[in-house]
């Protein structure tokens, strides 16, 4: 979070500075099976945000010392490209912050993958954030979710990810950059929808009890829009194809 | 003994030497043509300018940040470019994460020489005053490998940089939400890369191709002089090869010029 | 009817087994797939190869060991052995094409195979397994189609890699891109038809 300082305005009028309501999602858009040489592929677009997510494998794990001979490993690396902010450019390599984002993203997964369905064997999950506009990991991880799926690994559900927080005594769902810059608190919550388990949950700032169940709410009533957009971008890259011969007859 | 190669690439890049013997390529093209060639100009807002270009099935993201920095004590009126790759690991399964490869650093150095050689930035004009001077970040993004990284990616620098607008500059401090002016350009380079594989010479290699090449050659030029050149791999080339592949990147400049300048 | 169901999707009625993964008594889906409610099974629309015993695959010889075995890359997280003895007569070098018989999996994994047959020349492509049905078609007809119209030896390996050599190779590559892409498509052999019989004419 940064400085308080210069704290802009975040809502004017029982509004937020992008007009949206306290519960609303950015516009999300998702596109599966985007990269020709990946095994599975998703773009997403949430907001100003704009990620390519990728999977590779599962395939067999270099150095070998590292596999396990149960089950599965996932690698994961999420980064962010150095031209995907306003302000400044950033280094390229992974930094203390992109090292700690990839682990948690990864133990999420690794919560629904089947991993022991593939013994010795890797699952390569790369995030790229292209352009970076607030909530990355969190976009992130739902587009990685349906470049699994579009990847055809069995997984036990397609989670998704997004951020609730708090802007003065509000409770906020989906921060945009510059709520995320100045808000009270953020609260990033991935959720498995088949049961509303919590997979990944990220938090500082300031939240009563009240306002975490509250932020948790809001997050799981937003879920649903977010995965019936995962789904449609699965079933998506298969009635594109179907229109394309519907046309011509 | 084992192939080091992954092994679908090895039986394919001995197919595209047979290929080669009989001057056939694997998708049908002649030996001086390139692959489809598409650019998509401005896509990351956040970036001062941005372009992807799609080469056949390679594509590549190119975003041009600017930062206010103070000029090279050596240099002290103009501003600076500093340009960087990446082979992204989701571009391929042969790109690996970690430390820059030494792929990818030639590959930025390849694509800077030829920009700066043919003074394509106007440098001088970056210089807000003395002692602060804009820096131009160009990096180039690999997200999906297909061959001929040079000449695609000096498509996607070339066409970020006639996307880029500089940002406004008050009170000695850079004001990165408002854009101001272009980014004052005085030259177009493009790139032509070629392979040998056996005796015969192909411009814009795929992959396959690439895997199956003797040697390589890139010229850089802004269509009246060369500007850079690069010659990859072990094998050799003749003069009279050389002098046949300067002619054809000649002939070539206008055409992917057409396609920096569109949009 | 064939709806489309992703991971974590219910699935309305039973499913005989497999890519489901049940709780509570419920059913849920583990794979991007058709859902089939006749067949009660769901089809996998991508991932990885399932051998099964008996099928043919085409691999790359990768390395060569003592007593004439060797490793044989499947494109797959399995390796491919082939482990033929002193007394065979068959023999193989690294970088050969071979086509085989899925003998069995073993404990580390590791598909035996038997049966090799070397293929000469050629190119190999890569495809999505979960696609190979459909290039070979009903009873191969479509495998059958793409080779009498392009004049190419095809084999069809389950494990995704088809071997292609003959006259107009680059088209059977792209009428192989094409199914693979177009897999879902009802009456696909139809459309394959049409399309390799427009591009054979023009070409003449």
């Amino acid at each position: 979070m940064a400085s308080k300082a210069n704290k802009p305005e975040l809502i004017v009028g029982g509004k937020r500075l992008d007009g949206r309501a306290f519960d609303e999602l950015r516009p999300i858009k998702i596109e599966a099976g985007v990269l020709k040489n990946a095994d599975g592929s998703a773009y997403i677009e949430q907001g100003n945000n704009k990620i390519l997510a990728a999977v590779y494998g599962p395939k067999e794990v270099f150095p070998k010392h590292d596999a396990d001979p149960t089950k599965a490993i996932i690698r994961c690396k999420y980064s962010m490209a150095p031209f995907s902010s306003l302000e400044g450019h950033g280094r390229s390599g992974p930094n203390r912050r992109a090292i700690e984002i990839s682990k948690v993203i990864r133990e999420a997964f690794e919560n629904v993958v089947l991993l022991e369905e593939f013994p010795n064997n890797e699952i390569d999950i790369f995030i790229e954030i292209l352009q970076g506009d607030g909530g990355t990991r969190a976009a992130g991880l739902t587009a990685a979710s349906v470049a699994l799926a579009s990847a055809g690994i069995p997984m036990k559900d397609l989670i998704y990810a997004v951020s609730a927080g708090k802007i003065g005594e509000e409770v906020v769902l989906d921060f945009n950059m510059i709520e995320d810059n100045y808000s009270d608190a953020d609260m990033p919550i991935a959720i498995a929808p088949r049961n509303n388990e919590v997979l990944l949950l990220q938090m500082d700032g300031s939240l009563t009890k009240q306002q975490f169940e509250k932020a948790v709410d809001l997050v799981i009533g937003a879920g649903k829009k977010i995965s019936a957009i995962q789904k449609d971008a699965l079933r998506e890259v298969y009635a594109k194809i179907e229109r394309k011969y519907e046309n011509k007859e | 003994m084992m192939i080091q190669m992954n092994a679908i690439d090895y039986v394919n890049s001995k197919y595209v030497r047979e290929l080669a013997s009989k001057k056939m390529r694997e998708d049908g093209r002649d030996a001086l043509s390139y692959r489809e060639i598409r650019v998509a100009k401005g896509l990351i807002k956040n970036a001062e300018g941005s372009a992807q270009v799609d080469l056949g099935a390679t594509r590549v993201m190119a975003g041009v940040k600017m930062v206010l920095e103070s000029p090279m004590e050596d240099t002290p009126d103009v501003g600076n470019l500093i340009v960087s790759a990446e082979l992204l690991p989701l571009a391929s399964p042969d790109f690996e994460s970690g430390p820059p490869s030494p792929e990818s650093i030639e590959l930025a150095r390849v694509v800077d020489r030829g920009i700066r050689a043919a003074e394509c930035i106007d440098l001088g004009s970056l210089l807000v005053e003395e002692g602060k001077a804009w820096s131009v970040y160009l990096d180039l993004y690999i997200l999906n490998y297909d061959g001929n990284l040079f000449d695609s990616g000096m498509l996607a620098a070339m066409s970020a940089l006639k996307d880029a607008k500089v940002p406004a500059y008050s009170n000695g401090k850079a004001v990165m939400s408002e854009r101001v002016a272009p980014l004052k350009l005085n030259n177009v380079v493009s790139s032509c890369t070629f392979v040998k594989i056996g005796d015969t010479l192909l411009l814009d290699p795929t992959g396959n191709e690439e895997r199956a090449a003797d040697a390589r050659m890139t010229i850089e030029t802004d269509g009246k002089v060369i500007r850079a050149m690069q010659k990859g791999l072990s094998g050799s080339f003749s003069r009279q090869e050389i002098s046949d592949i300067i002619g054809a990147a000649f002939g070539k400049h206008d055409e992917l010029k057409a396609h920096i300048d569109k949009g | 009817m064939k709806s489309i169901v992703v991971p974590g999707e219910q699935i309305p009625g039973n499913v005989k087994s497999g890519n489901v993964y049940v709780e509570e008594g419920k059913a849920y889906a583990t794979v991007l797939g058709l859902y089939d409610e006749e067949g009660k099974r769901i089809i996998t629309l991508e991932g990885a190869w399932n051998p099964k015993m008996d099928e043919t695959v085409v691999g790359i010889v990768q390395e060569a060991g003592r007593n004439n075995s060797y490793t044989i890359d499947l494109s797959s997280f399995r390796r491919g052995v082939l482990l033929l003895g002193k007394f065979s007569k068959a023999e193989f070098k690294v970088g050969d094409v071979v086509e085989a018989l899925v003998d069995r999996v073993n404990g580390k994994k590791e598909v035996i195979l038997s049966n090799p047959r070397l293929l000469r020349g050629g190119v190999v492509i890569k495809i999505k397994p979960t696609k190979i049905p459909r290039v070979l078609g009903k009873a191969n007809t479509m495998a059958k189609q793409i080779s009498e119209l392009t004049r190419c030896d095809l084999v069809v390996g389950s494990n995704g890699i088809i071997w292609v050599r003959g006259e107009n190779t680059a088209l059977a590559i792209s009428a192989i891109l094409r199914i693979e892409s177009d897999a879902h498509v009802s009456g696909l052999t139809e459309k394959i038809k049409e399309m390799l019989v427009n591009n054979t004419t023009k070409r003449s």
